[in-house]
């Protein structure tokens, strides 16, 4: 999904976003602010949230912080059906995930990728 | 804090607060398979597997398949259907095929192990986000009584996933509304019980994007753009190592 979109957007996006490995907004606005805010809350860090929280609404808005949460929020279920059930990688984002885009993302060092 | 009510000096939309309100009212009815205390229930091993010391150690393990012991559970469930609740929610990049054949294999059904799944994915949706923005848990809703429908899609069969799942021509009218354009394995993953698929769904798509956005790279439907939503959603799969 975040391969099509700046696909169509034509931004020139760097996967080291996700990871981790990027440095600076990887091409997104508010890049640095979303990419903390998510793994503070994934992290359950409640001081750093609350930083980025504030951070996000100053540079993207309230709304913006909002949807933030809300996606974050979605992914910690939408994580948990296809875990849960084994639902296969083979159709997800429509068969667009290559064995590149795997490795870009370091997908196949995760431990599901591992031990199916 | 007592039913879906957002004191707070951010406005959350309404249609988020509506989702989230539905979501724990469903969670309090009847379901499926289970009845009303059951799936309270379920809801409240989610939380008291943030206190499990057998889920804290499990999750530093090198695998989490070497540490044995009980979790720390009260309450109308059973050990495999804990098990399942807290592994879920505490571990989920880690769970593998054996486990859940284990699962099953304990004596629970696959419909009510997808019931189970959904209702502890609502529960991670409205924690998480309340999480986000600084705020308290709701407290969980009071059981509805009633009685379960017991619905199977008799469409379902098992392909290449874990669960046994329904293909979009395997739909039949009794299933309801079951799939829009889009069928994705994510999509079809708690197919086999319809009820529990949509109750997820609703709640999900309202904190996400609709089904009919979600292929429109370039929607307008949220105060974010399609790619910060991406980098948010990649990051939050990538912590959990999610492979899919």
């Amino acid at each position: 999904m975040l391969r099509a979109s700046t696909e169509v957007s034509g931004a020139d996006f760097d996967l080291g976003a996700v990871t981790g490995a990027a440095t600076g907004d990887g091409g997104i606005a508010g890049g640095v602010l979303l990419h903390g805010f998510a793994e503070a809350v994934t992290l359950r860090d409640a001081a750093r949230t609350a930083e980025l929280r504030d951070a996000l609404v100053d540079r993207l808005g309230e709304a913006a912080m909002i949807d933030a949460a809300a996606t974050a929020a979605a992914f910690h279920g939408f994580v948990r059906v296809v875990d849960a059930t084994g639902a296969p990688v083979a159709g997800a984002a429509g068969g667009q995930v290559t064995a590149e885009f795997r490795q870009a993302l370091g997908i196949d060092a995760f431990y599901g990728a591992r031990n199916p | 804090m007592s039913g879906i009510e957002y004191d707070t000096p951010y406005h959350v939309r309404e249609s988020l607060v509506a989702a989230q309100r539905l979501a724990w009212r469903r969670i309090a009815e009847p379901g499926a398979w289970l009845d009303g205390e059951r799936r309270v229930a379920v809801a409240g091993e989610v939380r008291a597997a943030g206190d499990c010391a057998l889920c804290r150690e499990r999750k530093q393990a090198l695998s989490p398949f070497a540490v044995a012991g009980e979790h720390a559970a009260s309450g109308p469930l059973g050990a495999a259907e804990v098990e399942l609740i807290h592994r879920l929610t505490s571990d989920p990049g880690r769970l593998r095929r054996s486990w859940a054949e284990g699962i099953l294999a304990a004596g629970v059904s696959e419909e009510v192990y997808v019931e189970i799944v959904g209702i502890v994915c609502m529960v991670m949706i409205v924690d998480t986000f309340r999480r986000a923005l600084g705020l308290p848990q709701f407290d969980l809703p009071a059981p509805v009584a009633g009685t379960q429908s017991g619905y199977r899609a008799p469409g379902a069969r098992r392909h290449d996933a874990w669960i046994s799942l329904v293909q979009p021509d395997d739909v039949v009218e009794s299933d309801g509304d079951l799939y829009g354009a889009a069928a994705s394995p994510v999509v079809k993953a708690l197919s086999l019980v319809p009820e529990a698929k949509r109750a997820y769904w609703d709640l999900a798509e309202e904190h996400y994007l609709p089904g009919s956005e979600m292929t429109d790279f370039a929607t307008g439907a949220r105060a974010i753009d399609r790619m910060q939503m991406e980098l948010v959603a990649g990051r939050v799969s990538a912590l959990h190592q999610c492979v899919y």
